[in-house]
Formats: C-alpha cells, sequence, structure tokens
C-alpha cells in the first residue's frame, strides 16, 4: 500500500468507515468514533519546495502526526558514481544541494586533497573561502525569497532574486555556470578568477550590506511576518543533536555548532566571524539565524578581499586520481548544514563506494517533532525555515 | 457545461460560415485572433522537481521576467494551468505522478521539456536505476531546451517557439492530443546498443569531405594542426597543517581500547596505538567491532566524558560481495572528531541491531540502508523502504544488482 487512502477497497470496514491506517504512523488503527482524517500533501504542492509528500494525520485543522515520503527524486547518484572517477564525480555533487554547488564541489575535493595529500596554494584557499560564503548568501537570499512567497508576500520573492542575480553574474563570469559549477578541483580550482572578480565582489559586498537592512523593514520587522513564525515549530536542542540536525537549523535551537569553526577546512581559522545562534528553536530564530549568517558571511568575504594574495591558483595536476586503499570522509558547512562525504577507495581510478551525508536529510527527519500539535497553515513557515532541499535528501 | 458549448460553436461555427461568400476568410480572422490569445497567455503549471527549477524561478523572477511574454500566472494545480514545463530530473516513483498531471490539465495543453534530464535523463542516463530517460516517454513534449539547467534565456526563447507552434493552430493544423506511455522502461538497453553501433559505424566510415578531397574534384588543404598553448606548470604544495583544538587519533583509539580490547583497525596488520599514530594525524580512525558489541559500542562512544560523540553523521553500508560491512559513522560536535564504527555481516541474511534506541536520526540513515541494500535491522520502529516503490525488484547498491530492464550500462 503506497499512495492507498483510507477507504479503498481492502481495508478494514467498521459501521461503514475505514480502520485502516497509511503506513507509517505511530497508530496501528483507526478509531472509529474520533474526527481524525488524514490527509496527503504533495509531491506535486507549492510550498513543500520541490517532490516532497508529507501524509498528514489531522484533527479538524491541527496536525498530529506527520510522516514524510521521499524518493520522488531519487536519482541513485551513489550508484552512478561507483562508476564514475573521482574527477567526473566532482560534476554529480552539484546536482545534489544545487543552492551550494560550489560548496559541494569542495567537500569532495576536500576527500580527494586528503588522501593524496595534495597541498592548496594560498590563493586558491581565498579563492574558496569567498567563493563559498558567496554562494552561502546566494542560498539564502533564495530561502528569504521563498519564504516570503509560502507565508503569502510575493515582493521578498522579487527583492531576493534582484541581489542573488548580481552573486550569479560573478560567477557566471568565473566558470561560465550559474548554478551547476564544477568549479573547484584537487588542489584549486579548474581557472583562476578574471581581475573583474575583487571589484565585484566588493561592489556586491556594500550592495548587500544596505540590501539586508532593507530586508529587514520588508519582512523582518513585519507583523504578519511574527505572527506565523514566533512560537511555531519549537525544535528543543536535544530533539535537534538526536536527529543529526545541523546548519541553521540547529543553531537556531540554541546549539553553536559549525564545521567552520569545529573542525576548520581550507583557511576559515583566519577569519574572525560570529556563530549566531537562537534562543526558543521556534520558526523565527531559524529565520534570525540564516539573516544574521548572511552578515557574517559578508564579514569573512570584506576580509578575505582585503588581503586577497597573488600566486598560483591551483597546485600540481595529476594524470589520474587514484586514491590509495582507504577510507576517507570530510565535511563541510553548506547553507543548509553539514554535508559529509564519505568515500571508500580500493585503489583504483574510480570510488568503490561514495556516500553524502546530506544536511535536509537529517533536518527534514525532525520534521514531525517540529510540526506536530499546530495548524495546517503553519506546516508551511515550518518547512520552510527548515529550508529543505529535495534533492539534497533523496540524491 | 458552458465549456461544451463552446467546444461546440467552435466545431460548428466554421460549417455554417465557410459556404457562404467570404466566410473562410472571417473564420482564418477569428482563429488567428483565438490563437493569438492562446499563445500569448500561457499559465504554467509549478512543477520543478530539480536544478532546473531554479532556472525557471530566475525567469519568473525580477531580472527575466516571462510576464513580458505573457507567461505570467503560474498555478499550483494543473486544472487551471495549459503549459507545463518539465524542470528537472523525472524519476520512476514521480512518473505516474507526471502522467495524473498531465491528465488532469485541460486541453490545449503543452509541455516543454526544460534541460537535458527531461529530455534523455542527461548526466543521470547511465548506471541509474531509477531515472526515467526523458519526459518525452511519459508525456509528448512540444519544445526541448538542451542545457544543463539551460540559462533563463534558453527558457524565453523555448518559450517564444511554444508560442510560434501555436500561432499556427487552427482548423487546419488542430490541437491534438499526444501520445501517453505509460510504461516508460520499454527497454532501453537494446536501445543505447543501436545508438552505440551507429555511432561507431560514423566513426569507422569515411567523412565525404576528405574523400571529395582525395578523389581530387575538390581543392582543399589539409587542416592545420591546432597550436595549443603551453600547459600551465603549477607548484607542488604542501598540506596545511590541522588546527590543535581536536582531540588526537591515539588518545581516542587508547581510550576504546581500555573498553573493548577487540577492536581491531579496519585494512591494518596491527591493531595498536603506535600503528595509530604511525597512520598520521589526517587518518580516519576506522574501527571494525564484532557484530554482538556494536551497539555497546556506539552507546560507549555517545556517553564516554572523554569521547562525548553526541552526533551521529551516518549509517550506511559497504557490499564486499562476500561480506556486508554496516558503517556507523559519529561525530563530536563540541569537539570535532568523528570515528567510523565498522561491524561485518552474512551476505546471506544480513541483519544488525538497530541505532534507533540511541539516535532518533538513525531510523531514516537505516531505513535507507535497508531499502538500498537489503540488510535488516533488528527492533527498528519502521523497517520499510525509503526511496524506491515498495515493489521495486531488488536492492541497488549492491555490486551484483543487475536489471537490464532500468539500468543501461556505461559502455565506456
Amino acid at each position: 500500500m503506497t499512495e492507498q487512502q483510507a477507504g479503498l477497497a481492502g481495508d478494514i470496514m467498521e459501521n461503514g468507515v475505514a480502520m485502516t491506517v497509511p503506513p507509517g504512523f505511530s497508530i496501528d488503527r483507526r478509531e472509529g468514533h474520533t474526527d481524525e482524517y488524514f490527509l496527503n500533501m504533495g509531491p506535486q504542492h507549492p510550498s513543500t519546495h520541490g517532490v516532497l509528500r508529507l501524509m498528514l494525520r489531522m484533527d479538524g485543522e491541527n496536525v498530529l502526526e506527520v510522516v514524510p515520503h521521499l524518493g520522488y527524486i531519487h536519482r541513485g547518484l551513489e550508484k552512478i558514481g561507483e562508476n564514475q572517477t573521482y574527477l567526473q564525480n566532482i560534476h554529480l555533487t552539484d546536482r545534489l544541494d544545487y543552492l551550494s554547488s560550489h560548496i559541494n564541489n569542495l567537500a569532495l575535493c576536500l576527500a580527494i586533497e586528503k588522501a593524496m595529500g595534495i597541498g592548496v596554494p594560498e590563493r586558491a584557499e581565498y579563492i574558496r573561502v569567498m567563493v563559498c560564503e558567496l554562494q552561502r548568501i546566494q542560498s539564502h537570499l533564495l530561502w528569504w525569497g521563498v519564504l516570503g512567497m509560502d507565508l503569502g508576500a510575493i515582493t521578498s520573492f522579487l527583492y531576493g532574486f534582484k541581489e542573488r542575480e548580481l552573486i550569479t553574474d560573478i560567477f557566471e563570469e568565473m566558470c561560465g555556470a550559474r548554478l551547476t559549477m564544477n568549479f573547484f578541483r584537487p588542489g584549486g580550482s579548474f581557472a583562476d578568477v578574471p581581475d573583474t572578480f575583487i571589484p565585484r565582489v566588493r561592489a556586491v559586498v556594500e550592495r548587500m550590506k544596505s540590501a539586508i537592512d532593507e530586508y529587514d523593514t520588508l519582512l523582518t520587522n513585519n507583523v504578519i511576518m511574527h505572527l506565523r513564525t514566533k512560537g511555531i515549530g519549537v525544535l528543543a536542542a536535544e530533539t535537534a543533536l538526536a536527529h543529526g540536525c545541523s546548519g541553521p537549523v540547529l543553531r537556531g535551537s540554541g546549539v553553536a555548532f559549525d564545521v567552520r569553526r569545529s573542525d576548520p577546512y581550507s583557511i576559515y581559522d583566519r577569519f574572525s566571524f560570529d556563530i549566531p545562534v537562537g534562543t526558543v528553536g521556534d520558526c523565527f530564530d531559524r529565520y534570525k539565524v540564516r539573516m544574521e549568517e548572511m552578515r557574517q558571511s559578508l564579514r569573512i568575504i570584506e576580509e578575505a578581499a582585503a588581503s586577497f594574495p597573488g600566486g598560483p591558483y591551483r597546485s600540481k595536476k595529476y594524470a589520474t586520481y587514484n586514491l590509495p586503499a582507504g577510507s576517507y570522509y570530510s565535511q563541510v558547512e553548506t547553507a543548509r548544514g553539514l554535508l559529509g562525504v564519505y568515500i571508500e577507495a580500493d585503489g583504483g581510478p574510480k570510488p568503490y563506494r561514495i556516500k553524502y551525508r546530506s544536511p535536509s536529510f537529517a533536518n527534514l527527519s525532525a520534521l514531525n517533532d517540529l510540526a506536530a500539535g499546530h495548524k495546517l497553515a503553519d506546516l508551511v513557515p515550518i518547512i520552510a525555515t527548515l529550508d529543505v532541499l529535495i534533492p539534497d535528501i533523496d540524491r | 457545461m458552458g465549456m461544451r458549448h463552446i467546444g461546440y460553436a467552435t466545431r460548428t461555427i466554421p460549417k455554417f460560415l465557410e459556404p457562404l461568400p467570404g466566410g473562410a476568410k472571417t473564420v482564418d480572422a477569428i482563429e488567428f485572433v483565438v490563437a493569438w490569445a492562446r499563445a500569448n497567455s500561457l499559465w504554467p503549471l509549478i512543477y520543478g522537481t530539480a536544478c532546473c527549477a531554479m532556472e525557471m524561478m530566475s525567469t519568473g523572477s525580477s531580472r527575466h521576467d516571462w510576464a513580458r511574454f505573457g507567461v505570467e500566472v503560474a498555478r499550483a494545480t494543473p486544472r487551471q494551468a495549459d503549459l507545463i514545463v518539465l524542470a528537472g530530473t523525472i524519476v520512476e516513483k514521480m512518473g505516474s505522478r507526471l502522467v495524473t498531471l498531465y491528465e488532469q490539465m485541460p486541453g490545449p495543453k503543452y509541455v516543454i521539456a526544460m534541460g537535458s534530464c527531461a529530455i534523455s535523463g542527461g548526466p543521470f542516463y547511465y548506471d541509474s536505476y531509477s531515472v526515467i530517460k526523458g519526459g518525452d516517454r511519459l508525456i509528448p513534449v512540444d519544445v526541448y531546451i538542451p542545457g544543463c539547467p539551460p540559462r533563463p534565456e534558453a527558457l524565453l526563447y523555448g518559450i517564444m517557439q511554444l508560442q510560434e507552434k501555436i500561432r499556427t493552430e487552427g482548423r487546419r493544423n488542430p490541437w491534438k492530443i499526444g501520445t501517453l506511455n505509460q510504461t516508460p522502461f520499454g527497454d532501453p538497453l537494446s536501445e543505447a546498443k543501436k545508438v552505440w553501433a551507429d555511432l561507431e559505424k560514423s566513426r569507422t566510415a569515411p567523412s565525404p569531405a576528405i574523400s571529395d578531397a582525395d578523389s581530387g574534384n575538390i581543392a582543399t588543404d589539409r587542416p592545420k594542426p591546432i597550436k595549443r598553448p603551453a600547459t600551465e606548470q603549477f607548484p607542488e604544495v604542501a598540506r596545511n597543517p590541522l588546527s590543535a583544538s581536536r582531540l588526537d587519533n591515539e588518545t581516542i583509539f587508547a581510550c576504546i581500547l581500555e573498553n573493548f580490547p577487540e577492536t581491531t583497525l579496519t585494512r591494518q596488520s596491527e591493531h595498536t596505538v603506535e600503528q595509530v599514530r604511525a597512520l598520521g594525524p589526517e587518518y580516519l580512525l576506522d574501527l571494525t567491532v564484532p557484530l554482538h558489541r556494536y551497539v555497546e559500542m556506539v552507546a560507549f562512544l555517545k556517553n564516554s566524558a572523554l569521547l562525548d560523540m553526541n552526533f551521529l553523521l551516518h549509517v550506511t553500508a559497504v557490499d564486499r560481495l562476500d561480506r556486508f560491512e554496516v558503517l556507523a559513522h559519529l561525530l563530536s560536535a563540541d569537539r570535532g572528531h568523528n570515528i567510523l564504527v565498522r561491524c561485518a555481516l552474512d551476505r546471506q541474511y544480513p541483519e544488525i541491531p538497530s541505532l534507533s534506541p540511541l539516535f532518533a536520526g538513525a531510523i531514516w540513515h537505516e531505513r535507507e540502508v535497508f531499502d538500498l541494500f537489503g540488510i535488516r535491522f533488528s527492533n527498528h520502529p519502521d523497517l520499510r523502504r525509503l526511496f524506491l516503490e515498495d515493489n521495486f525488484p531488488g536492492h541497488p547498491l549492491r555490486k551484483d544488482f543487475d536489471d537490464p530492464s532500468r539500468v543501461v550500462r556505461r559502455p565506456y
């Protein structure tokens, strides 16, 4: 029984009421005399951010239980990856979490570098940090725009995309792609950044500073926004940790866990930035954390642009990347949280097993704890502030 | 009711008008206006599965603004839409839902396949067991837009091409509903073999330009070899030292050996602290434990005051052909170190205790392993498939998985 609604043929009937419960719920059997019913949401739904399907157990307008159903965009990336070389795998990571594609590329490159002992020149490290932080801002801008649209304010969608296009322009000039970059390589990147990179980045940073203040006047201080998000979807810190939540979702619950700080990769340990945390763990806290993260990313970019070094943009190229037999793991902080790449190498040019530990997967698994007890309409801001990306979950 | 009357009118009015003097021209004029109006007020369905949906959103937003072309009123329900842009990969589980969406749209309705996934499966054509190799295997497609993903300008151009097509529609070239193909898989293997055979043939056959030149009919110079720029030289660079705040591998392994003396290092001949030190600071501590101490070990790592590994990264498995290995990967959120705990399983009847009493997040990870490897987890609260349909044959991440009706093997 995959998508059967209660009441179809084959259900156990009592007084004309179907007793059967769709799979995954905590109850085995429906009680005949209650008003409980089951509601299907998705996979074709404008507010589930892709093809997420939720089965809801409802009592009137109150959500009692949520059961997510996955796999509507499961493409088998890990199986495909086993038959591609390590370098060919980089372009597949673009398509995991396509709003953090630079950061995903970096995660795989870090694992290859670790396995082969490849060092990275100074300039390449600066490029990495700046590009990844630009990507984080770009991702948060899209999230901000779509969050407003989910709450019924289409203006924020247009405003968010306005600044996002400027960052996309920088990426396009740098690597020719707007979304699926495939830019980083083990030891650096496939090309140097153009001369216009630093001036353009400086211009975007200046623009973004005033833009974020503008966003605050548009949405952050909006009374409807407060009513729709404050006290909604509270996630306790212990629950978040037990589910393996990371990124702004975990930080919104008050845990200051950030891979850039706890296990610094690239040269993040050289920059000063704060880790914003929430206090309550509700939707508004997660919102505030992401807004503050954009400001912190701007700080990092500014600092890096001020001391951007010259020199080579990558280290020695290898004809083939044959990882010695063993297991390798690298982790980065994407816009959504902790992305881990685990590689089981057998000494050949292709991975024996490659596993992506995606942040959205763990973040979404806590959904039932967040949404149970709230109204159906509150489910929309809850999903929006979890900022899940379904291809990242399904892989 | 009203719609039926309009359909009746569009069929019968031309019949009466055409025999009259000047009637055909009048009908032409009416048809022109109708087609013009229809082409310039496309209502797209909000349908996006993957990356292309982001470019579709960009097309709809501030800079590119598809409202300039009349494609403005994006609808969330197929019953109000007449255009579906296939933005993103279509997988088997979504395929039947896509057909339902298409069937729910009122005609005349149009389909744009945006990006290589919707055209042919794109980067996921080979080796994927779930991707449908092209949207036109399910529903009829009017316009194809190549790209991965296509730029917003490309989508705008595709929309303009569709509008061109709609403007030609009338009683001489009526809109027809295309064929729906409910069995998307067919036999991709033999299709792929045919394509590759054709490609090989075209490679070995002499190209016509050269044969003409050899026969002396056309005076052509052989193309000069392209001068490649000198390859750039890149220096070898030493790796940056790790940050010092991390707990080092030797301390962790010594602590574990004290409590679990049977723990071994995977793929190493010696299982001592000295060996861990020799492997260097970047070595991922990869431990093998016997099955009966697996849960105990993970519980120890979680509760130990020194190690404090309160964060489950993932649970996954590796198929070793003669055995399965289940891996639990733990992280200390506060101190940054991570450990891999590995446990070998019988390949015939693989079963292992669940970690869900320790970490709530393990429930989904273990469901994924059950789905893709077929490993059972005892006392798991909800052991169902996570990604694939219940009736999917086999477990695709096993090395011996083969399903020629779904998978096209990479021929190179």
